[in-house]
């Protein structure tokens, strides 16, 4: 796969962008040209965080329904929110873990169950991987860590047009020096958990 | 993104944000003077600007307002420096004044006016389209596309401005702001550029008679210019037929990406625009020359489209022009979709089907919100306690219109920028009903403060909310000038709000919101009272006082008591960091930010225990 339009979703604190950025520079590191983009005007703390990576020769920096080859959703009810995005065959690495939005912790509304994104997406996905993100990040040593544990998990499965190989390039070379061992930790749970799940 | 912006060879190539390409492409374009005020989806821009300032080649402020900003910036470029003057699209319409007559005075320095504007409102109030302030103000213009694109038209914009020692416009829209792309730099100049002022007050004064003289050169300047859009290498023609597509900013790359995957390339024409006023005329009457259709794609207001239209007429050339009223919209943003659409029509093919998922209408929705530990919560809380739905609320631009959703539901009307006291003013002189307005800190000194002089002036019967977090939280805790600390330390020149408020002629009162007995009696004594009064809720906004290594250390709540008896709180409040776990109430520690007004609420809450942790 060498051309590709990746759509990430999030609540805004989850490292979604810091993600997006991460994956752009291990696509220029490969050669591959590239062009993201990024909405985040009133996404403070708790709002929607949407960004989008097109690996290939892409001029446009935004997706429109139906055109994602890739949904990485780093939070469960935004994964459900952001499947209209994706086109017939494509992938979805989301996290399987939820954040309430306030409706919910209010009462007000109900958070849909886990099912509703695989019952959505099947006979439409290729492939649909959910892994407990938050819980794998804690895991390797801190909660921040879930972004790198869904691209752990994206790239595991197949969905990037690159290996877990070059992740750990990128996380060596482009984060802070003592962020790379808990990162690393934590692509590599991630990769495990989405290689047993496609087993499963 | 760090220093490599200020590295003065060329060459590399870097991942940028479009605002940051921005950044290096005023610098290489010799850019000496900046300054701005903050705004989605323009803020990046000048944050990275102030993030490199400590030792770098320009000057640097965030002004109090677009005006000003502007206004300083006109005297930089009269004294001779190339600048940089940044701010979105509404921001332009505060700095109209001084910029409609910018053009007429000159930029012997050189001056770029960066007007990020946001079609589909992502972060904003409308979605104005600011390529008629060229036309308006005679301001040439660019419009860049790419992270590259951003690079190079900031460039050679700041060296246009300085050879026509004229104001120059280079307009973006929040997808050309956000992009994110590979950019290859290119040298910083390696002699600074300046041109002493010599004093020619004929020149520089727009007095009637020389306002004459000023505007004919104007227009003298932008009829030369012509010559230059229609050689510009950011006009650029390709493919071949009787078809063709005139674009310009990112609908381009729309277009270019539907071109492509429609197996269209080639087969048709097209005419791309980068520097967009004055039009390239003769390039663009050539082009039409040799179409028998075209099709205009830009986003917003038909600006090409009519100018094209009129450009067709005065040649007496022969062409169908479709565009907004046919094919494509006039309100939103485009996307490969809708131009998708609309090329497949112009060529006669059938629509495009496309297939998608559809997903239940009714999931829970996810505003964004007050964060956990923000002192606004604190302060709607004790003004619904005081006033409830008796009072009518108005609101300004700022987090704390995020104070509108439910519970709190503390904003009725809104304008713009520091419209909240005196839009509030007028109602309440208007309706006889009581009215509190709310105002943030940097909001008060943008232009809230005309506001609180003209209530006093006038004795308008309005209760002001000043929400004071000491910063500009909402785009991006930039410092305004009544704060203590920046990111680089102490500020040393703080404007004194409370004597600022007193020297406008009323006595303020001031709380910690977070502080809801004295809050409270604060208010409920406020509000006995008549004529302009003003409430300063001062407490600073958590992200930034960790930003600034200026949090105190505090722990979580908790639950201590009955889990039930905490839900009126919960409705009350509706803070981030609550949550329901199997049906309980409960408090997420990692949320909450300690800032135990919760606690203050219900005698089931408890500060967090040393040892619960």
């Amino acid at each position: 796969m060498t051309r590709a339009r990746i759509f990430f979703t999030g609540v805004g604190g989850q490292g979604t962008l810091t993600a997006t950025t991460l994956l752009a520079r291990t696509a220029l590191d490969a050669g591959l040209p590239v062009t993201s983009g990024e909405i985040h005007g009133m996404a403070q703390r708790g709002g929607v965080v949407e960004s989008t990576l097109l690996v290939g020769g892409y001029k446009s920096a935004i997706i429109a329904p139906g055109e994602a080859d890739v949904i990485l959703g780093f939070e469960l009810l935004e994964t459900l929110r952001g499947l209209p995005m994706l086109r017939r065959g494509g992938f979805v690495v989301g996290n399987s873990e939820a954040l309430q939005p306030v409706g919910v912790c209010l009462g007000r509304e109900c958070y849909p169950p886990l099912e509703a994104v695989l019952e959505t997406a099947k006979g439409f996905a290729a492939q649909v991987v959910l892994v407990p993100c938050i819980s794998l990040a804690e895991q390797a040593g801190t909660a921040k860590a879930a972004n790198t544990v869904l691209l752990g998990a994206a790239a595991a499965c197949g969905a990037l047009p690159f290996g877990v190989a070059d992740l750990t390039r990128s996380i060596e070379k482009y984060l802070k020096p003592k962020l790379v061992d808990v990162n690393l930790k934590a692509l590599a749970l991630g990769a495990e958990a989405a290689k047993a799940g496609q087993a499963a | 993104m760090g220093k490599e912006l200020l590295k003065s060879e060329g060459g590399d190539t870097l991942l940028l944000l479009g605002n940051e390409a921005i950044v290096r492409g005023t610098l290489e374009g010799g850019v000496r003077f900046v300054t701005c005020y903050p705004g989605t989806p323009s803020s990046e821009a000048p944050d990275t600007f102030f993030r490199l300032s400590q030792g770098a080649p320009y000057y640097f402020e965030y002004s109090v307002n677009e005006k000003v900003a502007l206004e300083v910036a006109g005297g930089a470029t009269l004294a001779g420096l190339p600048t940089l003057c940044t701010m979105k699209h509404v921001g332009v319409n505060v700095a109209a004044d001084p910029l409609m007559t910018l053009a007429y005075v000159s930029a012997p320095g050189g001056l770029v006016l960066l007007s990020a504007d946001d079609p589909g409102c992502h972060s904003s109030q409308n979605e104005q389209d600011n390529r008629l302030y060229a036309r308006l103000g005679g301001l040439p213009c660019f419009e860049p596309a790419t992270a590259q694109e951003c690079k190079d038209m900031a460039r050679d914009a700041m060296l246009l401005s300085r050879k026509l020692e004229t104001p120059v416009l280079l307009r973006t829209t929040t997808r050309v702001n956000h992009v994110r792309g590979p950019v290859v730099t290119g040298d910083l100049p390696a002699t600074p550029y300046e041109k002493p002022f010599v004093k020619d007050p004929a020149k520089y004064v727009p007095l009637p008679a020389s306002a004459r003289v000023m505007h004919k050169r104007l227009r003298a300047i932008l009829d030369g210019l012509v010559a230059e859009a229609d050689a510009s290498p950011y006009n650029v023609e390709s493919g071949a037929g009787e078809l063709g597509f005139i674009s310009s900013g990112v609908s381009r790359n729309y277009l270019t990406d539907v071109l492509e995957e429609e197996g269209l390339v080639g087969k048709v024409r097209l005419l791309e625009l980068g520097l967009t006023y004055p039009l390239p005329e003769n390039r663009i009457a050539a082009f039409l020359s040799a179409c028998k259709k075209v099709l205009i794609v830009e986003e917003l207001e038909p600006v090409l489209e009519n100018e094209i239209r009129a450009l067709a007429q005065t040649r007496g050339i022969s062409v169908e022009i479709l565009g907004k009223s046919e094919h494509l919209p006039r309100l939103g943003e485009f996307s490969t979709a809708n131009v998708r659409q609309a090329v497949r029509a112009f060529v006669g093919q059938p629509a495009a089907v496309v297939e998608a998922l559809t997903v239940p209408g009714d999931l829970p929705r996810r505003p964004p919100n007050l964060c956990a530990g923000c002192p606004h919560r604190a302060a709607y809380y004790a003004v619904r306690e005081v006033y409830g739905d008796t009072a009518v609320y108005s609101s300004d631009i700022g987090c704390y219109t995020l104070g509108f959703l439910p519970p709190f539901r503390a904003a009725d009307f809104l304008l713009c920028m520091g419209s909240s006291i005196s839009t509030g003013a007028g109602f309440a002189r208007a309706s006889g009903k009581p009215v509190v307005a709310f105002i943030g800190d940097s909001t008060f000194f943008h232009s809230g403060i005309t506001g609180l002089i003209d209530a006093v002036a006038y004795n308008h019967d309005v209760l002001i909310v000043i929400l004071d977090n000491r910063t500009t939280a909402m785009t991006g805790h930039q410092p305004n000038p009544g704060v203590d600390t920046t990111i680089f330390g102490e500020n040393p020149n703080p404007v004194d709000l409370m004597a600022l408020i007193r020297a406008c002629g009323v006595e303020p009162v001031k709380v910690n919101p977070l502080n809801h007995k004295a809050t409270l009696a604060a208010l409920t004594e406020l509000s006995k009272q008549t004529g302009p009064r003003v409430l300063v809720a001062e407490y600073p906004c958590p992200i930034h006082a960790r930003r600034v290594g200026q949090a105190k250390k505090t722990l979580p709540a908790r639950v201590a008591g009955d889990p039930a008896a905490c839900l009126t709180v919960r409705d009350n409040l509706a803070c981030p960091a609550f949550a329901m776990v199997d049906g309980q109430f409960t408090i997420n520690a990692e949320q909450c930010d300690g800032c135990m007004f919760c606690v203050q609420l219900s005698p089931d809450l408890k500060p967090g225990k040393k040892e619960a942790k």
